[in-house]
């Protein structure tokens, strides 16, 4: 077996990597996108491949010498859709034996509709969002499968274990204080660490089925948001878990509503081209200058309450923002709370024989033991690097 | 007037694009007189991009005769040839850090220099921060009481791309993270305390360079006893900066060129006082100006190079020192928990 796999500098890929090496009984081509985030993978002194997925050529270069083809890159909008082509198309063209994809439970909404325990339930993402994306992508690798290429989607939650990402800001915001309990963290934090997730990709790389269609990868249980947070506890600054603000998912849900983008019109585009700000811009060429200086020469012959009459309509009145006991937390990090759906393994277990590796709570200490060693907590320096936070 | 300084600058990947260029650019003392790369196109482009006509070329050899100097931003294992070509020539070189990808080849730079009497000055910018001059001034004069105890930590997921890769292998970049990142503290610990007496080192690297590591600097009696850390990543984000702990407080310094020091005295008071010199500099100077200005001066003056060739080989000599001591730490973050799970995966297969 020969994978190439794609973004294999991030969290999943680089994981993957150093899992499959460790097997021993498979060539890997790691694929990444910059030097700068290769670090990891560096480390083990492998070949690291460097492509562009938006070049067709160099992504079918790579693919026509691989049996089998992992695809966890991120990016842009078109790189996630022209380089999934690009990777789609060569990998029918090599007739790959297996091309397993990382998708998003984010693909069921945010927070995922309630039915997607199951894979069957109605993906229908706010169009733009990165599950929008992710769910366009499960369609064009479900696409490829129907024209003969054999794909599995894989679907996981938020990744957890030694160098998540995800565990690191929630620390982050937890020593911030930006970080909200909602209902006192009742809700289920679904998670998948990322060997489980590893795990599964293997097997699909084995014995992956055909259809392209997706199947849920978590750790199988859940803790809930104040477990999660308890096993953080010897983590982060001490006492901030007792600073964290307390709210009420009926209080917050209504904060997470997107207001809508503005609409466009001739009046609002006349007002825009008139405020301070572009008049600002464009003084700063003589001719523009000259003119508006005129302008406002003219405006002021017309006497103070003229000129007022006519800022307000432009600008509006000025509008002081009020206080709020919501200042400085991170409503968008906390609304993951909301997210309470736990997406079943069944489907995967039954097609893959996937079973979890390791428990949420197994998960948590290995990533315990990851960040105070990354971060020298347990060494004799650790009172004065405490000075630097 | 006197005439502008010649300059070359050898390698036009990032630090020249991004900092090297626009600083000689704003020197009145400075032309650039030529950018050599040994891909010219870059070369070329990056000269249209700022609208100058300096001479083009892709071997320093063809520039020799037309410069004062030259400031090499090469990957690190190209930094000896091309200096020792340029100092045989007579040309002085400012080379930006480390001196060389090995201590041996730095002492091979250094000999050409002797032999030619020609300048070498290594490229350590941070050293020209305000910041910087201030505390080893302060720690010179014992403000705060004797240092007891230091560490440094500086750590991002990732960051810096050269256009080469050459930091991704252990061979052309000479090491891993603490070469590509540490190196700045390294010159910076060595002036301030001198060469510590005995060091460990432990870092995650297998066969590749090290994305993680640890030192540890032991002085013994001649400084007192004083202890080190410096903690580095190129995978996860650290708080990163200085903190000193004295006889009579501590004080941490960022790392940033308008870093100011901030000292917490040890009297219990809870006070935190942020040291300047008085008066205060009006604005934060370019560090990368500074050290070409340093380099023209040592260059027609005669003047000692604030990073000379030879503190730049002892940069490398104690690199090489917690290199020859390393261990690699354990990464069993999962201890048996996973393992032993994969083996009853491994068994549950094996039974079905």
């Amino acid at each position: 077996m020969k994978v190439a796999i794609f973004g294999a500098s991030g969290l999943t890929g680089a994981t993957l990597v150093e899992r499959l090496i460790a097997r021993g009984d498979c060539e890997v081509v790691a694929c990444i996108h910059s030097s700068g985030n290769a670090w990891r993978l560096a480390r083990m002194g492998i070949a690291l491949t460097q492509v562009d997925l938006l070049d067709e050529a160099a992504v079918k270069d790579v693919i026509s010498t691989c049996t089998h083809v992992v695809n966890c890159a991120r990016g842009d909008e078109a790189t996630m859709f022209t380089g999934l082509k690009h990777m789609l198309e060569a990998s029918r063209a090599a007739k790959v034996k297996q091309f397993v994809h990382l998708s998003s439970v984010m693909v069921y909404g945010d927070p995922p509709v309630a039915a997607s325990v199951d894979e069957a339930a109605s993906a229908e993402p706010v169009e733009g969002t990165y599950g929008w994306i992710k769910l366009k992508q499960d369609e064009m690798v479900e696409a490829a499968a129907r024209a003969g290429l054999r794909a599995t989607v894989l679907c996981p939650p938020n990744i957890s274990g030694p160098y998540s990402h995800y565990v690191q800001t929630l620390i982050g915001s937890i020593n911030g204080a930006s970080l909200a309990i909602v209902d006192g963290g009742g809700a289920p934090c679904l998670l998948a660490d990322v060997r489980n997730l590893c795990h599964a990709i293997e097997l699909a790389l084995e014995r992956g089925p055909s259809d392209g269609k997706r199947l849920f990868v978590s750790d199988g249980t859940a803790l809930t948001w104040a477990q999660l947070l308890a096993e953080l506890e010897p983590v982060v600054a001490e006492g901030a878990l007792d600073r964290l603000a307390r709210i009420g998912r009926a209080e917050l849900a209504p904060l997470l509503q997107q207001a809508p983008p503005a609409r466009a019109s001739l009046k609002r585009s006349l007002k825009h081209l008139v405020s301070s700000e572009v008049r600002a811009a464009m003084r700063l060429d003589p001719m523009w200058g000259k003119l508006d200086g005129v302008m406002r020469q003219s405006v002021a012959k017309m006497g103070r309450g003229m000129e007022d009459k006519l800022r307000l309509s432009i600008e509006g009145t000025t509008k002081v923002r009020r206080k709020s006991r919501y200042d400085g937390l991170d409503l968008r990090l906390s609304g993951h709370q909301l997210r309470d759906t736990v997406h079943s393994n069944r489907r995967v277990t039954d097609v893959l024989g996937y079973h979890p590796l390791v428990t949420p709570q197994e998960s948590m200490a290995a990533f315990r033991r990851w960040y105070r060693k990354h971060q020298g907590m347990d060494d004799a320096f650790s009172d004065l690097t405490a000075r630097l936070a | 007037m006197t005439q502008r300084f010649r300059l070359a600058i050898i390698g036009t990947g990032l630090i020249t694009q991004g900092s090297h260029l626009p600083a000689a650019l704003s020197s009145d003392r400075v032309e650039v007189a030529a950018l050599v790369d040994s891909v010219a196109d870059r070369a070329a482009s990056l000269a249209r991009s700022y609208g100058i006509s300096p001479r083009i070329a892709t071997d320093v050899r063809e520039v020799l005769g037309d410069i004062d100097g030259a400031l090499i931003a090469t990957p690190n294992d190209s930094h000896a040839p091309i200096a020792i070509a340029c100092l045989e020539a007579g040309v002085p070189v400012l080379i930006e850090k480390p001196l060389a990808s090995t201590s041996a080849e730095a002492e091979r730079i250094l000999a050409a220099a002797s032999r030619t009497g020609s300048v070498v000055a290594a490229g350590y910018s941070t050293r020209f921060r305000p910041s910087t001059v201030l505390l080893k001034e302060l720690v010179d004069r014992e403000y705060f009481g004797r240092a007891r105890r230091f560490v440094h930590q500086f750590g991002t997921p990732g960051g810096w791309a050269p256009l080469s890769s050459y930091n991704l292998n252990r061979q052309t970049a000479g090491g891993g993270v603490l070469v590509v990142t540490a190196t700045h503290f390294i010159d910076r610990m060595l002036n301030l305390f001198g060469m510590p007496e005995g060091v460990d080192f432990e870092d995650d690297a297998s066969n590749g360079p090290e994305a993680n590591c640890t030192a540890y600097f032991h002085y013994g009696p001649a400084r007192h006893g004083l202890e080190g850390m410096a903690r580095y990543s190129k995978t996860t984000r650290l708080p990163s900066g200085m903190a000193i702990e004295f006889d009579r407080g501590i004080v941490t310094l960022r790392d940033s060129d308008d870093a100011e020091i901030v000292f917490a005295p040890s009297d219990g008071s809870g006070y935190s006082q942020v040291i300047r010199t008085s008066p205060a500099p009006a604005a934060v100077p370019d560090s990368f100006l500074e050290q070409i200005h340093d380099f023209v001066d040592a260059c027609r003056n005669g003047s000692r190079p604030r990073v000379s060739g030879q503190e730049g080989l002892m940069s490398l000599q104690l690199i090489e020192r917690l290199y020859a001591g390393r261990k690699r730490f354990s990464e069993d973050w999962y201890r048996d928990d996973a393992a032993s799970a994969e083996g009853r995966f491994a068994n549950n297969r094996i039974a079905a």
